[in-house]
């Protein structure tokens, strides 16, 4: 009997997240709480006491000679000496790595310093770099600041991508009384959450999968200030919810901020249980904030890890668009959207494995997946078995065949929806405005659960 | 004018007919009689759809106001409103004859009716050609044309029209009641008469008419009206809504919008409840307030962005220097001024018709601008005595 091979996905990618410095140790520290999957964490600094008192459970202490376990005194010549006195421990962390995610705090000396340096080294080692740093607040002067600035400048020639947060942009939001403590954990915060948003839509893959490309795309700016927000909610109005809690990210501006963008990344993950309603009405709601002319990199998957949950990760950035084309190595077709028409018909079998049926369903028809992120190969074991599971049907349907089905699933959609919506404008002529009746309740319209 | 007059205009509205009768004053002031009122039904989204049910409401609202102002109604304004009912702006023109070369008050007429041979869809009748500014031989910005030398007299006009059948409902209406129309108005036209004053026309402003069923907007700019129309939702559907949300009747849902429905949301205390009291005083179901102006919040800011949208084609809402108005009963509202202003991102007032005396609880109201600002059209136009057009439209319908 020739043994039916169940999964044809390749493993999932290996992650790696280097905090380094002070700063990239509390990232690290706050990753553990928030309590991270699927990620190894790695905390390099050249202070040891501030290492020992790091949970990461690797640990690389830089400049055993150079600083002799004291800090690096806010000087980036210290930092990249350290940093290459440790050059063989850190070459054995980055090597086998597929994406390294290089956090730290600019301006001081270990980050500063060590940063550009171990960049380069996980480039040579074949892994996708990215860098998520802060700049210093204003309030730290004017000399880290030049050094930040020299140093992100380095970091930039090295990585492949780099997301890059203002302190002062979250001091701006903080509200007056708050500490300079809470100042600095709210960054820690914002490094925290982003990575962790950006590590699992990496890895999550999905029905529409996003990867490093449209990051890029999202984030390359000549002066990149990022703009970023997350949210999740698992209540009845989830989708409006999580969408409202993105939004109010202290980086987000309420949502004000992305109208001056040129393009915005949104991923959207859930369970199993996400209709194609609310993303539809999530959707809805997300447009009404940027302007028209932006372009959107959508990105949907779903995780049956998630449970009733709703994620929203929304990923840009301000400031003039840069002209130089970087280059990620990473092909890929543009994203599509999920038709509104494609809502998944009824089950009528018991389904062993209900995620990877209703992202088969789901699935765009054409999306190929030979053209999926290589460096990546952000493919969860379930979503991926079925995706490839049955070829013949799911790929390149004719294009009229298609539109047949999907008129069909329309015109039943409307005749479930159109009675009882209505109420006193039943008999009375609609009022039609895009496509919209505007006599159905706006709340009913928008997907919004009456409790 | 001669003497005093005595005028009544009359608004059909979609939650209530509405009559008000006035004396015109020699001195030009406007003295309130009374107020006749009726529920309306019959009526939906301002338009009628039951002649006869809507004919014996008519009835009711203007026995009510001879009753309480002691005059026989012989003529009314009747506002007039509906999706239907659109507008343009269109220039037209007139060349003098070879003879004459000096404009005189003749000529006002002949470009007047040089406006009504505007494109219009064969089934739509005009409603108003309201003039914008004359030009002569290509000059901007005159006032007054007569006297003036030129070889070409040409105005711009606002032109308001809309399908004449569903018009000619409300005309049928007054002529089974034996009521002669003295002219028929766009209802947002004659409110922003009751509300807007001359110094914000100049400005510029836009003014929004909430109200049961539709929301009529116009748009004031250098002293000339450069935009109008309607949209088919109105306060009813705010009800509607939470009818149908809240699962309770369309009577309760009214009750409950006007006694403790806002559209500000974000402002209550979590998990803080409404408590709907049944036929008998007593305490009935709980209503979440949260949900409550969830619901209203929504639908008001649909209404809004879908206004926006209307006035952004138009272009003029930019140059709103004196911001905007709203008025209608819908107004009324709590929070609606403050979702206006973010939509808008200009002033936002709520406001009452302005510049009348007499019964103060009739004029303090937003709900009855309209009818007021038909009282005001009257006065306007019995003063310049150029609406002779409607007697020629009358004699063509009858």
């Amino acid at each position: 009997m020739i043994p039916l091979k169940r999964s044809t996905t390749p493993a999932a990618p290996v992650i790696k997240v280097l905090g380094l410095g002070g700063a990239g140790g509390s990232a690290l520290d706050r990753l553990m709480l928030d309590g991270v999957e699927g990620v190894a964490l790695v905390a390099a600094n050249t202070d040891v006491q501030a290492l020992n008192g790091c949970v990461a459970p690797h640990k690389i202490q830089l400049g055993r000679t150079v600083t002799r376990g004291l800090g690096a005194g806010g000087d980036p010549e210290i930092g990249y000496q350290a940093a290459e006195e440790a050059a063989d421990e850190i070459k054995s962390v980055v090597e086998g790595a597929d994406m390294i995610f290089l956090c730290t705090g600019l301006g001081g000396g270990t980050g500063s310093g060590a940063a550009p340096l171990i960049a380069h080294m996980a480039r040579a080692a074949g892994a996708v770099v990215v860098a998520f740093v802060t700049m210093p607040f204003g309030f730290e002067g004017k000399r880290r600041r030049t050094q930040a600035a020299e140093s992100l400048a380095q970091i930039e020639a090295q990585a492949n991508l780099v997301v890059c947060f203002e302190n002062d942009r979250l001091g701006e939001t903080a509200p007056h009384n708050a500490g300079v403590q809470d100042a600095f954990v709210a960054a820690d915060q914002i490094l925290s959450s982003s990575i962790q948003a950006i590590a699992s839509l990496v890895r999550r893959g999905g029905i529409i999968p996003t990867g490093l490309d449209e990051l890029a795309a999202a984030l390359r700016r000549s002066h990149p200030r990022c703009l970023f927000g997350h949210g999740e909610s698992d209540g009845v109005n989830r989708a409006h919810e999580a969408l409202a809690r993105a939004l109010k990210s202290p980086l987000m501006g309420k949502g004000k901020m992305l109208a001056d963008c040129h393009s915005v990344m949104i991923h959207i993950a859930g369970g199993p249980d996400v209709t194609v309603q609310e993303i539809t009405s999530l959707m809805d709601e997300f447009n009404k904030h940027i302007g028209d002319d932006t372009r959107i990199d959508f990105g949907l998957a779903t995780d049956a890890k998630l449970g009733r949950r709703l994620c929203v990760t929304i990923l840009s950035s301000t400031g003039a668009p840069e002209t130089v084309a970087e280059s990620v190595g990473v092909r890929r077709t543009p994203p599509r959207e999920v038709p509104a028409s494609t809502q998944p018909p009824k089950r009528t079998t018991a389904a062993p494995a209900p995620v990877a049926e209703e992202a088969a369903e789901l699935l765009p028809d054409d999306v190929d997946e030979e053209e999926l992120l290589p460096a990546a190969k952000p493919e969860p074991a379930p979503v991926a078995a079925v995706k490839t599971a049955p070829p013949a049907q799911t790929y390149r349907k004719p294009a009229a065949e298609k539109a047949a089905a999907a008129k069909k699933e329309e015109k039943a959609e409307q005749m479930t929806l159109e009675p009882a919506n209505r109420g006193r404008f039943e008999k009375s002529e609609p009022t039609i405005v895009d496509g919209q009746d505007l006599d159905v309740p706006t709340f009913l319209r928008k997907n919004l659960k009456v409790k | 004018m001669p003497k005093d007059q005595i005028v009544v205009g009359l608004e059909i509205g979609t939650s209530k007919v509405c009559a008000i009768s006035a004396e015109l004053k020699r001195d030009g002031t406007i003295q309130i009689l009374g107020v006749g009122e009726a529920p309306s039904r019959g009526v939906r989204k301002g338009e009628i759809v039951d002649i006869e049910t809507c004919g014996k409401c008519i009835r009711e609202a203007l026995a009510d106001a001879e009753e309480k102002s002691d005059v026989m109604i012989k003529n009314v304004y009747l506002g007039i409103t509906g999706a239907h009912i659109v507008s343009y702006n269109n220039r037209c023109s007139f060349t003098l004859p070879e003879d004459r070369e000096k404009i005189d008050s003749g000529d006002f007429a002949r470009v007047q009716e040089a406006a009504r041979t505007s494109p219009i869809p064969s089934q739509n009748m005009f409603v108003h050609t309201i003039l914008q500014h004359y030009y002569v031989d290509g000059q901007d910005g005159v006032l007054n044309p007569v006297g003036m030398h030129g070889r070409k007299l040409e105005a711009d006009f606002h032109i308001v029209h809309g399908v004449a059948n569903r018009i000619r409902n409300s005309i049928q209406c007054m002529i089974d009641l034996d009521i002669e129309i003295e002219d028929i108005v766009f209802t947002p036209y004659a409110a922003a008469q009751a509300v807007l004053d001359a110094n914000q026309k100049t400005a510029g402003a836009i003014m929004v008419d909430i109200g049961g069923g539709t929301t009529g907007y116009i748009v004031y700019a250098g002293g000339a009206v450069k935009q109008s129309g309607v949209l088919g939702i109105g306060g009813d559907h705010i009800t509607n809504d939470l009818s149908l949300g809240l699962r309770i009747p369309m009577g309760k849902a009214e009750r409950l919008k006007i006694d403790e429905g806002s559209c500000a949301v974000g402002g209550t205390i979590p998990g803080e409840a409404v408590v709907m009291k049944d036929e008998h005083g007593f305490a009935g179901r709980e209503i979440e307030r949260e949900m409550l102006n969830t619901i209203i919040h929504m639908r008001v800011r649909e209404t809004f962005e879908l206004l926006k949208r209307e006035l952004d084609k138009g272009r003029y809402a930019e140059y709103a220097g004196a911001g905007m108005v709203l008025t209608g009963g819908s107004s009324a509202l709590r929070g609606i001024q403050e979702v206006a202003e973010e939509i808008f991102q200009m002033p936002v007032q709520v406001c009452r018709a302005q510049n009348v005396t007499g019964v103060t609880s009739a004029f303090e109201n937003p709900q009855y601008s309209t009818a007021i600002g038909l009282v005001k059209y009257a006065q306007a136009t019995l003063e310049d005595d150029s609406g002779g057009w409607f007697d020629w439209f009358k004699k063509w319908f009858r």
